[in-house]
């Protein structure tokens, strides 16, 4: 019983970590709190039904088309909905950010229709579903492995393209200072919407996940995973992505655990708790960089 | 247009509104929107406190509203208590939450706290669809008393005869409490941002670290406006519960959290009188684009995505809203205007 939760948490915190990144490199960079993040990764699970029902394409392609897709929907949202806004007031954003967040999901229900659907089987590999490890009482599914491995890897590149590559540094670099960034050549939009295709390909990937794993998808399916992600993005340290990655998984378990031994209708509530408690005990999370506050 | 017409015109307004109800040509449909757009006209006045006087963004705020709701509710259901008696209790309940939420978490600043807010009215809508025993969870509470005017034992006592009893039935009854409703908070919020506690905010505001080095207890003040801001969504939640008479927590979802927002940014944050129209509007846009939508052969839920885009808009050309306070209070004040017309005519 605890090892199954254990990996069944583990399973969900990765698919967390995956979306957290997304919430914690944006607010990294322009410190704002992308509500339609989670409407992203609703929006992947659809275009990836979508592409395999009307262009009857295998999985994987599908997997790099929503990805790529995404990347462009998180531009384009920072084009048209947030780059007019960079110097009005934080409130503003927020407020745009909720606004599209609204409109994406509406927009999806009268697309999709507000019914769940399951997700297309036939496109799977048949073994996906097959257990392959039986360890006491607890089993794991190759889907289970899958995604750990999926994730694992995007995780690994996302580590690599942050700290080795040129737009990785000019990203953080953007999120210690802007002024001083733009002053050293770097052109602070590009990075901005670098930042923002990054992190909608990885939502993407998570949408896509879920919808495998737990076998359907909703247009309101993007809000509670929405705010468990970016609750999992405080308990890391918001604007840290490594933080990101090991707060989302310890939110995957600790709702898992919490679910199986608390009370499962309390579920949800769990990560809330846990973000709250996070921010009054510890704002600056697992590995945050503990800011000075003035007052 | 001179002052006098202005007042003439503010009051004619006010007369259309009071004799609206009892007019022949009146729709029952038109009067229940009416009362509607007065509970969120509370709501916004209410919320206006923390984002708008002491500059904390609240994402919460509907946790307020339902536990007034449910407290108004449950009171009634359970112990049959007059809805004059509710009201304080539901605004103490929700100012001892607000307290309770305020004191740990108003130290903190921007973001961080809009998050709490956020994560403590999901919190409050989770408990309410789980806690069965006690709220009947997504079945929701129905059966709660309209409001009643109860002073039989009075009227008994001098004339055995008379009866004094009356029970609101239809919306023309609700529509003047709501109005009642409306017109006290107005005084309330007018009168605490002239005092002492309402500049304290605006310092706040303003620049926190001149206000606390004034002498100005920040944490002390943030939690009375909370509190009160919570209160005041209490009674418009105590309000909803006997007026509809049915309570869900579908009803408090945070897309509510989210209108009451953009209505407070719609009439200008920190402008009370301007959230009565921010109210005012969204609402009935709202309505407008629920017979319209259909009528275009659109699914309703279109609505939501015109009002996201509203806000986008609205944010993108507009961010300070229709009626910016900021500038145009202290530019009332008659020293003020003295002085500008003294430095005119020189």
């Amino acid at each position: 019983m605890f090892e199954q939760q254990l990996i069944n948490g583990l399973t969900l915190g990765m698919i967390y970590a995956l979306i957290a990144v997304g919430y914690t490199m944006v607010y990294g960079v322009i410190q704002l709190i992308n509500f339609a993040h989670g409407e992203i990764f609703m929006l992947a699970a659809f275009l990836a039904v979508t592409f395999i029902t009307v262009f009857g394409l295998p999985i994987y392609i599908v997997i790099l088309m929503t990805m790529g897709c995404c990347a462009l929907i998180g531009v384009l949202l920072d084009i048209f909905a947030y780059r007019p806004l960079r110097q009005s007031p934080r409130l503003a954003a927020l407020i745009t950010a909720i606004g599209m967040s609204i409109f994406l999901q509406n927009l999806a229900m009268i697309i999709w229709g507000s019914r769940p659907k399951p997700f297309v089987q036939s496109a799977l590999p048949p073994f996906l579903r097959t257990t392959a490890l039986n360890l006491g009482d607890a089993s794991i599914s190759w889907l289970q492995i899958f995604i750990f491995a999926v994730a694992s890897l995007l995780m690994l590149i996302l580590f690599l393209i942050i700290n080795k590559t040129r737009v990785g540094t000019a990203m953080r670099a953007l999120s210690q200072n802007r002024t001083s960034a733009a002053l050293m050549g770097i052109n602070v939009n590009r990075v901005i919407s670098f930042t923002f295709a990054l992190g909608s390909s990885m939502g993407a990937v998570a949408g896509i996940m879920v919808a495998i794993y737990y076998n359907t998808l909703y247009p309101t399916m993007g809000y509670v995973a929405g705010v468990k992600a970016f609750a999992a993005a405080v308990l890391g340290g918001i604007g840290s992505v490594p933080g990101a990655m090991i707060g989302g998984i310890v939110l995957g378990i600790a709702e898992a655990l919490g679910a199986g031994y608390i009370s499962s209708l309390y579920r949800d509530g769990i990560a809330y708790a846990v973000m709250i408690a996070v921010i009054i005990f510890r704002p600056s999370g697992i590995l945050g960089k503990s800011t000075v506050e003035k007052v | 247009m001179n002052l006098t017409m202005k007042h003439a015109l503010k009051y004619l307004v006010l007369a259309a509104a009071l004799l609206y109800p009892i007019l022949s040509f009146t729709n029952e449909y038109v009067l229940h929107v009416m009362v509607l757009i007065m509970v969120y006209m509370v709501l916004a006045m209410g919320l206006n406190i923390v984002p708008g006087f002491c500059g904390l963004l609240d994402l919460g705020y509907v946790g307020f509203y339902g536990i007034g709701a449910y407290t108004a509710g449950l009171l009634t259901i359970h112990f049959g208590l007059s809805f004059w008696v509710i009201i304080p209790l539901a605004a103490i309940n929700g100012a001892i939450w607000g307290v309770l939420l305020g004191a740990p978490t108003l130290r903190l600043t921007g973001d961080y706290f809009a998050i709490v807010t956020f994560g403590f009215s999901e919190l409050v809508v989770l408990f309410l669809t789980n806690e069965i025993w006690l709220t009947r969870g997504p079945l929701g509470l129905p059966g709660i008393d309209p409001v009643i005017i109860d002073f039989s034992w009075l009227s008994t006592l001098i004339n055995p005869q008379w009866d004094w009893y009356w029970e609101f039935i239809g919306p023309q009854p609700y529509f003047y409490l709501g109005l009642f409703m409306v017109a006290m908070v107005y005084v309330i919020m007018g009168r605490m941002e002239d005092s002492r506690l309402g500049r304290a905010w605006f310092a706040i505001r303003e620049d926190s670290i001149a206000a606390s080095s004034c002498g100005i207890n920040l944490l002390t003040y943030k939690v009375i406006g909370f509190a009160i801001s919570a209160s005041i969504g209490a009674v418009a939640g105590a309000f909803l519960a006997r007026w509809t008479m049915f309570l869900s927590p579908d009803m408090f979802k945070f897309w509510e959290s989210f209108l009451i927002l953009c209505m407070v940014v719609l009439g200008g944050l920190g402008n009370f009188k301007g959230s009565l129209v921010g109210a005012a509007i969204l609402i009935a846009l709202g309505e407008v684009l629920r017979i319209m939508l259909p009528a275009l052969n659109l699914p309703t839920e279109t609505r939501f995505l015109a009002y996201g885009l509203i806000m986008v808009l609205m944010m993108r050309f507009k961010p300070m809203g229709f009626f910016p306070s900021i500038a145009t209070q202290s530019q009332k004040n008659p020293i003020l205007i003295k002085l500008k017309k003294e430095l005119g005519s020189s």
